[in-house]
């Protein structure tokens, strides 16, 4: 093993490590964004229970930025003889947080509107004194979710940008928050608007429309978190096709001149990859040290995403492997 | 273009914010109908006809809509249960922004402030039907404008 990778430290080659920096920097806006919002949406709230479940909201958004800064910083930690794997897995409990976080913003609200509907509530929204007149105040929440709506639009495409560059789930499922925000503010400016026609029913319905596309997110990246703590197999960070990583270390592995057959398991530890490759050696002698540690280091130079491999020459292939659909 | 729909669909009903019930349409120019709760010095039920602070701001602003007052004493859960069922347009009693009534009732903006026998501040507000926005900007605007006439008047 080559020195600087059994340090197994979350290093990357520069133009990644540039990404990973924008990221990281674009995650401590987004909370200081928040901290904005937040305070926003408290002055403008006043008694109305549908900014309060708005405000809750906001604060559930915290959630996912913050989990991907601690993921990422504990990730950089190196391995040690009492955490010989490193501690890769932090982004995929980063991603089973921020994941959790979005299942329940969406139940939430699908729950709280709801019951609105059901009890046949009708949203209470008076005056405000600004400057010495007393205007409708829900001209003022209205204003306050164009307001808010506007950064988690831009941040969310941002962050939608550098996720597959990094193979970073968190990152992508935070861009799913962002989505879930703005969508959230601009149901709440409809169902507003819709309360000054006097339709009492329009703020819960919309928020119930826009809380299932938050909880269909919500669950699609929980289940894509928990597939990688389970160590399925691993898919592109979106979690809708087979990573193709995947067919290019088999590719590898059966080109080597002495092997007969060959494939591959691949952990997927977050935002890198653990490779355990079995060979079967066209003949016993083949499978020397200096072979093995030969295709070790190819398949290292192949990605910067491979950080580890383990190579075992064996007689026939693992079934799993063998019987492996075709992605 | 949200603001336009808002625009035209608000010109149909006549006020924006509209009330589901039709609160206002139907007060202006008819009858007022307003619970209230013994509670000195803002309301009392000992003459023959109801007094105090809160009873002459109602009959102010029901003069602005050109209203009758229909009056209708009570215990203020009485009244709540009036009001929720549409009974009431609204109810006055020395409510503050800290009734517990507000989870059934839509509260004005405070339009006074008073301080108690414990030192704490109360705000005071009167309660109108829940979601008759229209209503309730229309009492708020007045209540406001009031409250601004009277600091003028004591600061003057």
């Amino acid at each position: 093993m080559s020195a600087e990778r059994s340090r197994d430290t979350e290093h990357m080659p520069a133009d990644v490590a540039e990404v990973m920096r924008k990221a990281v920097r674009l995650e401590w806006i987004t909370i200081a964004v928040l901290v904005g919002i937040v305070i926003i949406v408290y002055l403008a709230m006043g008694n109305s229970q549908a900014m309060k479940t708005a405000w809750i909201e906001d604060m559930l958004s915290f959630i996912p930025p913050i989990a991907f800064l601690i993921g990422v910083r504990v990730t950089r930690r190196p391995a040690d003889a009492k955490h010989p794997f490193g501690y890769h897995r932090a982004i995929g409990i980063s991603h089973v947080v921020a994941a959790t976080a979005l299942v329940v913003m969406g139940a939430i609200l699908i729950g709280d509107s709801a019951l609105k509907l059901i009890r046949i509530e009708h949203p209470t929204i008076g005056g405000i004194q600004v400057l010495g007149t007393t205007i409708w105040m829900g001209w003022l929440m209205m204003a306050a979710m164009v307001v808010t709506a506007i950064p988690p639009i831009i941040l969310g495409r941002m962050k939608l940008k550098l996720a597959p560059q990094l193979h970073n789930k968190v990152l992508y499922a935070d861009a799913d928050m962002n989505k879930a925000d703005w969508m959230t503010s601009l149901s709440a400016l409809v169902g507003v608007a819709g309360i000054g026609l006097g339709w009492w029913w329009a703020d819960a319905a919309a928020a119930i429309i826009i809380a299932t596309s938050i909880l269909k997110d919500g669950i699609g990246n929980l289940r894509a978190a928990v597939a990688g703590l389970i160590d399925a197999r691993p898919t592109t960070f979106d979690s809708k096709h087979t990573h193709p990583l995947v067919d290019e270390v088999d590719a590898h592995l059966q080109q080597v001149d002495w092997v007969r057959s060959a494939a591959a398991r691949i952990r997927d530890e977050g935002q890198v990859f653990h490779v355990e490759g079995f060979l079967v050696p066209e003949t016993p002698g083949a499978a020397t040290p200096e072979n093995l540690e030969a295709v070790r280091r190819q398949l290292f130079d192949l990605d910067w995403k491979i950080r580890d491999v383990t190579l075992s020459p064996v007689t026939e292939l693992p079934n799993v492997l063998e019987t492996q659909p075709e992605a | 273009m949200l603001s336009l729909l808002v625009a035209v669909l608000a010109g149909c009903s006549g006020h924006y914010p509209a009330d589901p019930h039709g609160t206002l349409n139907r007060v202006t120019g008819s009858i007022l109908r307003v619970g209230v709760s013994h509670n000195k010095p803002f309301t009392s039920l000992e003459g023959e006809t109801p007094a105090g602070e809160e009873v002459a701001l109602i009959e102010e602003f029901a003069s602005t809509l050109d209203a009758e007052i229909e009056w209708m004493d009570g215990s203020v859960e009485e009244l709540v249960d009036q009001l929720e069922h549409g009974r009431l347009d609204m109810i006055i009693g020395g409510l503050t922004d800290q009734t517990p009534w507000q989870s059934k009732v839509g509260l004005t903006l405070p339009y006074a402030e008073t301080t108690d026998e414990f030192g704490q501040t109360d705000k005071h507000v009167m309660a109108v039907r829940m979601g008759e926005n229209a209503f309730l900007l229309e009492l708020d605007t007045f209540l406001q404008s009031q409250a601004q006439q009277s600091r003028g008047g004591q600061s003057r």
